[in-house]
């Protein structure tokens, strides 16, 4: 058994979508992945049936928001790139940052920031992200 | 950065105190695990340095990653009896002066608790109690 903790996690990006490397000081990640189903009942059925259909995901990324941090700046700014083509690229690590291992990889859009700023508390970054086109997932 | 040494923020805090009671009126200051015979009459400090518990601040385990380290001073400021409680909250404004909502060295001070009058130990003064706590963000 290997179960894991939040902390042994990582994201790698690129805005890009050429080299993904990993953004220093995340403090979680989520990703959520829907598959839509289509109802396949037919004349005479008495239980519905589907078959699924389109798969995507979306997600979130928060940083402990640091201005020197490697990977930060370019993360939270693809928000403002605009007509964007979904070209960056991303891989959630649940641990280790091997590409291709206990991980979800995929290209995707940045559809919302917001970073935070209180009082006695430290400066929080919030990105929120979907998936475009085809979602990897190497959580074996 | 690696894994940070306590007595490198304890010095932080403590340089502070000392540098500043060394100007005039020069005080007396006393600091963890020193022993002090006290002059009757006289007014002096005690310094009490002390860590709390760490937080993970961010992903990455031992490389890319941020640990919060939390910990608090406790000054006990000790003046004459019976002579009212000027003398010593001027020697409080001088310490809460020293932290009140700085950032030294990498290490966040709070804004300063009290002076807050506490029963005198050892007896045969007026103590008062100030309190900043501090916390210091760890680069591994």
């Amino acid at each position: 058994m290997a179960t894991l903790r939040g902390e042994q996690g990582t994201v790698q990006f690129d805005a890009a979508g050429s080299s993904n490397a990993t953004i220093v000081g995340t403090r979680s990640w989520s990703l959520t992945i829907t598959k839509e189903t289509l109802d396949t009942s037919v004349h005479g059925d008495t239980f519905r049936s589907f078959v699924g259909s389109m798969v995507s995901g979306s997600g979130t990324v928060e940083l402990v928001y640091d201005p020197d941090a490697t990977g930060q700046a370019g993360f939270l700014e693809d928000v403002v790139t605009t007509a964007d083509p979904a070209d960056a690229t991303f891989e959630l690590f649940t641990t280790g940052t091997t590409t291709g291992t206990d991980s979800v990889s995929f290209a995707g859009i940045i559809t919302d920031m917001e970073i935070t700023s209180t009082v006695g508390e430290l400066v929080i970054v919030s990105c929120s992200f979907v998936t475009s086109g085809t979602i990897t997932s190497n959580l074996e | 950065m690696a894994v940070v040494n306590r007595n490198t923020i304890r010095a932080v805090v403590e340089s502070r105190l000392a540098t500043e009671l060394a100007n005039s009126p020069v005080l007396p200051v006393v600091f963890h695990n020193i022993s002090y015979a006290p002059t009757p009459n006289s007014s002096w400090v005690q310094c009490l340095t002390s860590f709390g518990s760490g937080e993970y601040l961010t992903q990455g385990l031992l490389s890319n990653a941020s640990n919060r380290i939390v910990g608090v001073a406790v000054m006990n400021i000790f003046t004459p009896q019976g002579v009212g409680v000027g003398a010593n909250f001027t020697i409080a404004k001088r310490i809460r002066d020293l932290y009140n909502r700085l950032i030294v060295s990498g290490v966040y001070f709070d804004a300063p608790i009290g002076p807050e009058v506490v029963s005198a130990s050892p007896e045969g003064y007026f103590q008062t109690q100030v309190r900043v706590t501090f916390e210091f963000i760890e680069e591994l």
